[in-house]
Formats: C-alpha cells, structure tokens, sequence
C-alpha cells in the first residue's frame, strides 16, 4: 500500500465534557476499505462527525492528518474541500432547497469552479440512473420527504458527485433492504479505485458482503481494540462482541 | 457552531436610494385643513360629491384617536406629512413622453424594461400622482380597462361611486379616513366577465419628496369569471424626515373570477407604512396575496380577505424580513361569512440585527359559515438574539361545523444542517444563505421571474456580511 | 366594576362574608400546612393574574387560603388535598394559597372548588407556588361548582434551577368562570408543564390564559389543552410562550385541540409566541372542528347510539389527562360529571 490518506494519533474527544474518545488510533491508506464495527455507544459515530469537524465534538488530545498534514481545527466545508467525505445516519432536511441546487452549489465550491446548469444536469442524471433514483428527485426538496432508504440513496448520490479521496459511511446500511444495499455498494464500488479510500461505519455486516475490506476495526468504548480481516467481521457476527470485550477487558 | 455576534450597517440599497432633485408643480401647505381638502380636490377637478367625501374623511379623521396597539406611532408627526405633492409631469401613455428625471429613475428600477418584456400593462406613479400608464392594446379590445384613478373618476365616474371606499370605509380606522381625506393617484382595474388577463398588470409607486406621504388608492374589480395577475412595487428612496404610506386597496372579485395581488414593498426603512388593503369574494371567486415586506420602518399591514359568497376561497402567502430599526406589524384577516368557504394561511418572518417581526392575524368564522375550512401556518426565523419575533393568530370560531387548524413555529437555524451543509463544501455563510432562501422559497416560487430574482437579491443585500 | 368583552361579562365584585368551612382535608397527614399568613406571601414581579382588580380584591377581602411549606429534601408522597366547599352559609370563597418547596423536595396538592347547594357561588382566589431548585410540585386544580355560579382563579409559579411545576386543571363549571395559569421558569433547566382539560355546556362563559415564560436557559414548558364546546358555550383561549432573552436552547410547546358540538358554540382562541432569544425553540399548534366523522361512523357501525359514540370519543381525548390525577375517587367523580354533562346531547 502507498503512503498514509489518513493518519490517527492517540484522538480523545469530548462532547459536552464527556469523554467519548479515549485515545484512538487508525491508519488508512490510499486506495483501502475499512471497516469499523463495535456496539452502541462505542464512539463510531463519534469518530465519523469528528473526521468531519462538527463544532460539537471536541478534541481534547492527539492528531488527525490527512494527506500529512494537521486537519484537527478545520471546519465542516474546509474538510469537505480536501476530499473528505461523510454519508450521515440520519440527513438532515432542508426546505426550499432541492437537490440539484444544493449539489450544484456544492460541486462549484469544491472544485473552485461555477458548475453550469446544463452540463451539470446532464452528469446528475448519470449518477441518478446508476443509482436508481428517480429524475424527479433532483427537483425536490434535499431530503424533505424522503424514504429512509431514499434519503441513503441521496448521501449516495452526493458521494459520487462530489468524488471524495476518502468516503466515510456511518450507518449507510442500516434501515435498507437487500436491493438498496446492493445499489449502495455499487456506488460505493465505484468511486473506490487506487487513490480513493473508504471507511465503513456499521454494526453488522450486511455492507461488506459486497465490499471486500482491507481491514476491519473493533471499535469499544472510545478505543480500537481489535483490528483484523474480513474474518474479524465474520467471527463478531456469529459470537457478538462480548468475547473481545471481556478480551479487551482483561488486558 | 461557534456563536458569533452580527452586525450590519445600514446596507446601500443601490437603485432603490437615488433620490431626485425635483421642481414640484404644487405643494400643499403642512398640515390639513379643510380649506387644503377643498383645494386639492378642485385642483383635480372633482365632482362635488367626492370633495364632500374628502372632507367627511377629514371629520372622521380627526374624531379618531391614534392606534394604541402594535407599532409606536409617536415619531409619525401628522401634521409635518406633506399630504399632497404632484410632480411636474402630465399622464402619459408613452414612455418617451415622461419627463427625464422621473424616467429616469423608473429606467434604474428597470420598470419600462420588465414593461417591454413580461407584463400586459404598467402604471408608474411618482408621489401623489400617476405620471404614467400603458396596457396593451388585445386587452383594450376585451373591454378591460385599467388607468389612473383620477382619470378613472373623470371617465367612470358611476363605477367609482358605486365602489369607492365601500369595502375600507373611512370610519374603519384613522388612516383609513386620512386616505379617504387625501387620497390621491393609484390604479383603476376593471376586468369584464369571462376576460382572461394572462399576463400580469404591474403599478409602480415610488415616494420621492422628503417628509411626504402616498394615499394612492387601488380598486379592481374582476367581474364573473374573470382571472387577472396584478403586481404591485414600491419604493422610496431615504430621507431624513420620515414619510408615510397610507394607502387603500379595494378588490372586488366576483363569481367564479380569480385575482391575484402581488406586492413586493421595499420602502426605506423612514417610512410609515400603514396600508390598508380588504378584498371581498363572491360565490366560487377566489383571492391569492402574495406579500413580500422588506422596507419601511413601521409596517401595519393585514391584507383581509372577505368570503362572502359560498365556495369562496382565500390563499395568503407572505413573507416579512425586519432588519435593523425595522418594526414590522404583518399578517392576513380572513373573514368567513359564508358555508363552503376556504382560506389558507402560509407566513413566514425572518428577524435579524435588532429587527422586530410580528405576526398578527384573524380568522373569523360567521355562525352561518358552516362546512368551512381554514389553515394557518405561521413560520418565524431568528437570525441573532438582538432581534425579536412574535407571533399572535387570533381565531374566533361561532360555529361547529368547521375544520380548523393552525400551526406556529419558531427558532434559529438548526446548527445541525449547517453543519450539514458545510460537509458538502459549503461555507458557513453560504450555507445559512442557502437555508434562509429555501425558508422564503414558498414565497418566491409564486412571484414572477423577474420578482422572485429581486427577492433573492434583496435577501443576498440583507444577509451580506450579516452572518458567519 | 370588570369589563371583559370578548366573553361578554360585566362583575361587580360581591361582599365577602366570612368562611366557617374547614377546607384543609386533613387525613392525618402533613403537619407543615398552615392558615395563611401575610408574612408567608410571595410576589412574583409581572404577575397580573386574572387583572389586577382581581389581584386586589383577593388582598383586601380574602377570607381563605393556606400556607404550605414542604422542607428541603422533604419527599411528600401522599397528595395533599384541599378542599373549597360552598353552600348556602359559605357561598363565598377568596382564598389565598402558598407553596413554597425546598430544594430536592417534592409535593402533590390537589384543591377541589365545588358547591354542594344550589347557591349561587362566588370564588375569586390566587395560588402562588415558589418551587426552589431541584424541587417537584405538582398542584391539580380542579373547578366544578354549580352552573349560576362564578368562579376566578389565578395561579402563578416561580420555578429555579432545575425544578419542575406540573400544573393540571380540569374545568368543569361554574357559569363564568376565568382562570390563568402563570409561570415563571427563572431558573436554568427549570421546567414547567400545563396540562387541562376544559368543558364548556348549557350557556357557560370561560376566559382561559395560560402563560409560560421563559427566562432561564435551557427551560422546558409544555402545554396541552383539550376542550369541549356544546350548547352555547363560550371560551377564549389564551396560550403564551414567552422566550426572554437569556433563555438560550429553551424549548416551548403548546397544543390545543377544541371539539364543537353544536352550532351555537363560540370559541376564540388567541395563542401568542413571543420571542427575544434566537436559540429557541418554539411550536404552537391548535386545531377546532367537530369529532372526526370516520371515527364517529366506526363506534356507530359497531351498534353505539351517536351519544355514545361522541361521548366516547370525548372521553377518549381528555382520558391521558384525568388519568395522571393521583386519586381514585377524583377520578371517578370527574368522569361521572363528564358523564353528566352528556346527558343532554
């Protein structure tokens, strides 16, 4: 593998002066699939938001670099501007803002150049039917009445416009059936190539039968605690978590 | 998000603040007198009955106290509004005709241009008088007729008898009975049964003198199955002494007929504007406001909606932005006075910089007015917490066999779609920017092209350097 | 002499007469409740009650009332209840009543106004509860005299840091009756709630106000409202959610729903929602309209008579509230005289 995309080091995080993270440590490099699993509460949604720079989540210690150099202090846009990427759990709804818009506006601002309204269009409608969406949800409102499993296909669709180097899923696949799940990892599929990386958030492992990760995380309390194969994804569904726990626990 | 204190002066409004030098062809003293009734009605040569009219006004006037709710009207010296300023022009009816300077000034507003693009007929009226008016030929044929009111009193003088100042009497309030004192200009509509105005008639007004007031008068009568989209601007550029607005609308749509009335009012934010507008709906006709407040300095404003024939139907859509020094006093009454009648409510209020949105509306249903059905939705954003923004819906219901619902909201924007936002690549001010514009989209989606672009603007001029 | 347009009453204020009737019902229960006393009075700032006529005529003429004062970390488990009685010898009530609760404590009090006679009743009171920090009161008022009489209630609450007031209310009689409700969340976290129910029958007037004012950051209100207009009764409703500056990440609700039975009924309802603070959050929703047909047309295709059915579905809307009454008894006197009250649709 090539150099580091995204380098972790010893990350604590506070919201509202609880600690949440307590110390952790991840390495991705160019052109690789994780996966992070690990149960409620453990701090994976934590680390999505944090690597995405939400002002509520706070870094009390340590370092996160992506492509070397130091993007703790950065806000939300400057991040996205980089090339990180997070599909959220739960998309926020915003009226009066349709997607098309809302996209546009987004890819201009990322690039550094005005996308214009016609080619642009024609690249949505692409990315739409690759993805199954209907055409009349680039008109409507981002997110305002959206299935639970349209709202997914959205972030989906975001991730492919907007082309990041390293996508972060937090819970794609919850909430979905077996054929938008399918949709998802096709897109995800396609946007991963050498230089693209990925990093899954879940907590079971419907996703990574379609994906193939390269390594899959524990995640508990606030730590990595494991990291492993494929294996690992397979072994924590059939025995649950409770066997690293008290594993982790003894150490 | 990281909180941060906004702060904005008082924004160049461009175009809007050109003020003109200007000659006036005559002044009325400070001050109202019935000798100045008197004199400005002869001055227009009216007939006899309407200067009795004015000076009845003028009686009723003075018995009414001042308001005592809503806005604080103490700075507003009466007596100090000039109340009848007629510029140096004679109508015209083609462009080239009207004087350069007031020209001018209606060219930067880019009047003549949405005339010459989109509308089937413009009126321009420069303080107290119309100096322009056009419509178009196809429309003339049909029998429509659309013109200055002094012109409409002159030609058509049982129609304005019969319709004059019947809806807003002037013993309504004490403005009401000032406009039927002074009233001078605004527009006269009639469109005959069955006629389909398709493309939208606009007036212009625009208060130039300092210390002046606009009593133009407005009265559209949209006969049986009749549909006509009426457009209304104003503007003002700011002076130092405060102006008032106190003008009057009257619609009449009849059976079956649809209108609707567009109003985008950017007054400077020195004026008074104490409007009055009253619409009643006859059997199946329907109305639909659309109200964009953004100027002046004290709004009372409650465009009211009389259902009076069964299956009358009213829609009010309207947004107020209250910036800096701004009090903003707006709504909609609705009036069900007979069964079957509908009427929904959609506002929406955006308060920043110390700025004061209120919301105050009525909904009335009449004990014979059964089977009816009502919405109110009442939506307040708050962009800093040196504004303020209330709401205050007042629903007085005699009788149960209705369907009423209402609903009132308010708070900041969410910290969690800016964040939203701002993951795509979207810089926070951007992000706010784009939210605040899909918070007023209702609005603009039901506003002409070339409206809803002045919107946007006024928003982008309103946010700019506001927020972030 | 009081002018109240919008339900159309003139009150000329009666002369009060002593009050012999013992109202504290003591089942050998909490000692630290008192006759009221001057020196126990609290005096909120802002609070106007039902007007300050009515304030004022409670100071000078109140010939009831009790003080309560519920000691730090003191947890009363047993509803205090309190009892205002009106016959023919005590057909006047101005009762004056105070609650103090300490910190980390917690107390219920229910005070019931009723008349046992055909008299023509009059009550004009005031119940002030001062909840400190941390402290839970719950006050149940419930208001059922005879329907010539005239009932007056204001009710005001200062809650501090991270206390919480449950106010509930029942209304059922009286033939003027006007009540606010008042409260003050000053503290941080402070939280205060209203839940009511009111039925308006035969040719009653009521003027309802409830007022939640925000003051402390992070403060919590709720209320919810359910009514019922049949006959000619008439209502206005008044719910204000007032966000203060200072009152940061404050959340406000406020919901009425008002069932009209007949064509004869008015209901005005007047909801405000004031705002000075912009990282509120505030939500009013009200709806008035008849009992839902579907609803009506299923209970009646099931063999209820259209009584029944319209009963039921009453009864099914003000149930949640009846139901968090802490007494048994209550509750069944309550849901007879809902029960009552249908008898003559």
């Amino acid at each position: 593998m090539s150099k580091k995309l995204l380098s972790i080091r010893n990350l604590k995080v506070n919201i509202e002066d609880k600690e949440i993270l307590k110390g952790l440590d991840l390495n991705i490099g160019h052109g690789e699939i994780h996966i992070i699993m690990g149960p409620n509460g453990g701090g994976k949604s934590t680390l999505a938001y944090t690597l995405m720079g939400h002002p509520r989540y706070e870094i009390t210690d340590g370092e996160i670099k992506f492509e070397d150099q130091l993007i703790n202090d950065l806000s939300a846009d400057k991040k996205a501007k980089k090339g990180i990427f997070l599909s959220f759990q739960y998309p926020e709804e915003i009226p009066g803002v349709t997607v098309e818009e809302f996209l546009r506006t987004a890819k201009s601002s990322i690039t550094g150049e005005q996308q214009r309204i016609i080619p642009f269009r024609k690249l949505l409608k692409e990315k739409m039917e690759l993805l199954e969406m209907k055409e009349e949800y680039a008109n409507r409102y981002l997110n305002l009445g959206f299935s639970g499993g349209e709202k997914k296909k959205n972030e989906i669709l975001q991730m492919s416009i907007l082309e990041p180097k390293l996508a972060i899923l937090d819970e794609t696949d919850s909430g979905l059936d077996v054929d938008a799940i399918r949709i998802v990892a096709e897109g995800v599929k396609r946007l991963h190539n050498e230089n693209n990386s990925v990093l899954v958030i879940t907590h079971y492992h419907k996703l990574l039968d379609y994906l193939e990760p390269d390594f899959v995380h524990i995640l508990l309390d606030g730590k990595i605690v494991k990291t492993g194969g494929i294996e690992l994804a397979k072994e924590i569904d059939k025995k649950g978590y409770e066997n690293i726990r008290q594993e982790f626990a003894n150490k | 998000m990281e909180r941060k204190k906004t702060f904005i002066d008082d924004i160049d409004r461009g175009i809007y603040d050109i003020k003109n030098e200007f000659t006036y062809k005559y002044k009325a003293e400070k001050g109202l007198t019935p000798d100045i009734i008197i004199e400005i009605s002869k001055e227009k040569n009216e007939p006899q009955w309407m200067t009795d009219f004015r000076l009845k006004s003028l009686e009723i006037y003075n018995s009414k106290p001042m308001p005592t709710w809503g806005a604080d009207l103490s700075d507003l010296n009466l007596d100090e509004i000039i109340t009848y300023i007629r510029p140096n022009a004679d109508m015209k009816t083609r462009w080239e005709d009207v004087p350069e300077e007031i020209k001018d000034t209606f060219e930067r507003l880019g009047l003549p241009q949405a005339e010459r693009e989109s509308l089937a007929g413009v009126g321009a009226q420069y303080d107290s008088e119309v100096v322009y008016h056009n419509i178009r030929q196809e429309l003339v044929d049909q029998g429509v007729i659309y013109t200055d009111m002094e012109t409409a009193l002159r030609d058509y003088e049982d129609v304005i008898k019969e319709y004059f100042m019947k809806l807003v009497p002037p013993t309504d309030h004490k403005f009401a009975a000032l406009h039927g004192a002074v009233w001078s200009g605004g527009s006269f509509v009639y469109v005959p049964e069955g006629v389909n105005v398709d493309i939208p008639l606009q007036s212009y007004f625009r208060l130039n003198a300092p210390g002046a007031g606009q009593f133009e008068h407005t009265l559209i009568i949209v006969e049986k199955g009749a549909f006509l989209h009426f457009i209304e601007g104003c503007s003002a550029p700011k002076y130092k002494v405060n102006n008032l607005h106190a003008g009057c609308v009257e619609l009449y749509v009849k059976e079956n007929a649809r209108l609707r009335y567009s109003t985008i009012e950017n007054w400077s934010k020195n004026m008074y504007n104490l409007n009055t507008k009253r619409c009643v709906v006859d059997k199946n006709g329907s109305i639909e406001w659309v109200s964009g407040s953004f100027g002046s300095r004290v709004s009372m404003l409650y465009p009211m909606s009389i259902l009076r024939g069964e299956g009358a139907k009213s829609e009010f859509t309207g947004i107020t932005f209250a910036s800096k020094g701004q009090y903003l006093d707006t709504g909609t009454k609705v009036v069900h006075a007979a069964p079957y009648t509908t009427s929904t409510v959609n506002s929406k209020s955006i308060s920043k910089d110390g700025g004061h949105a209120f919301y105050r509306g009525l909904l009335k249903v009449a004990p014979n007015a059964h089977n009816c059905k009502a919405t109110i939705s009442c939506e307040s954003l708050m962009l800093d917490n040196d504004s303020k923004s209330d709401t205050l819906p007042i629903i007085s219901l005699d009788n149960d066999n209705i369907d009423i619902g209402h609903e009132a909201k308010i708070g900041r924007i969410s910290d969690e779609a800016i964040f939203y936002l701002m993951s795509r690549g979207i810089s926070e001010e951007e992000a706010k920017a784009m939210i605040v514009r899909g918070f007023v989209e209702p609005i603009t989606k039901e506003l002409p092209l070339e409206y809803a672009v002045e919107l946007n603007n006024l928003i982008n001029i309103e946010l700019e350097g506001s927020i972030g | 002499m009081v002018k109240w347009k919008r339900i159309g009453m003139d009150l000329t204020f009666p002369n009060v007469p002593k009050y012999t009737k013992d109202f504290i019902n003591d089942m050998g229960q909490p000692l630290n409740i008192k006759i009221y006393e001057p020196s126990d009075d609290i005096s909120p700032q802002g609070f106007l009650g039902l007007g300050n006529e009515f304030l004022e005529h409670i100071d000078n003429n109140y010939n009831s009332g009790f003080t309560l004062h519920v000691r730090r970390r003191d947890k009363i488990r047993e509803p205090i209840r309190v009892e205002y009685i009106m016959n023919d010898e005590n057909p006047t009530v101005v009762d004056k009543n105070i609650i103090k609760v300490d910190e980390d404590s917690e107390v219920t009090v229910i005070i019931d106004y009723k008349t046992i006679s055909d008299t023509k009743a009059f009550h004009n009171g005031i119940t002030k509860v001062y909840a400190k920090e941390n402290s839970i009161v719950n006050i149940i008022k419930i208001q059922r005299m005879n329907e010539s009489s005239f009932n007056f209630d204001s009710n005001v609450a200062i809650v501090e840091g991270r206390g919480k007031v449950n106010w509930i209310s029942v209304e059922l009689g009286s033939s003027i009756s006007g009540a606010n409700y008042t409260t003050f969340l000053d503290g941080e976290a402070s939280e205060g709630y209203l839940s009511s129910i009111y039925f308006g029958d035969g040719n009653r007037k009521m003027d309802i106000s409830y007022s939640m004012i925000h003051r402390g950051p992070r403060s919590i209100s709720n209320i919810d409202t359910k009514g019922v207009l049949m006959n000619e009764a008439r209502k206005v409703f008044r719910g204000n959610l007032d966000f203060k500056k200072g009152a940061r990440r404050a959340k406000g609700n406020e919901e009425e729903y008002v069932i009209l039975l007949d064509p004869k009924v008015k209901s005005d309802s007047i909801p405000g929602l004031f705002c000075e603070e912009d990282d509120v959050e505030g939500n009013h929703a009200a709806s008035a309209g008849q009992l839902d047909k579907n609803k009506l047309f299923y209970l009646m295709s099931r063999g209820l008579s259209e009584r029944d059915a319209k009963k039921l579905i009453v009864e099914a809307s003000f149930r949640p509230i009846i139901d968090s009454i802490p007494s048994d008894e209550l509750r069944e006197e309550i849901n007879l005289e809902v029960e009552r009250r249908f008898a003559n649709v």
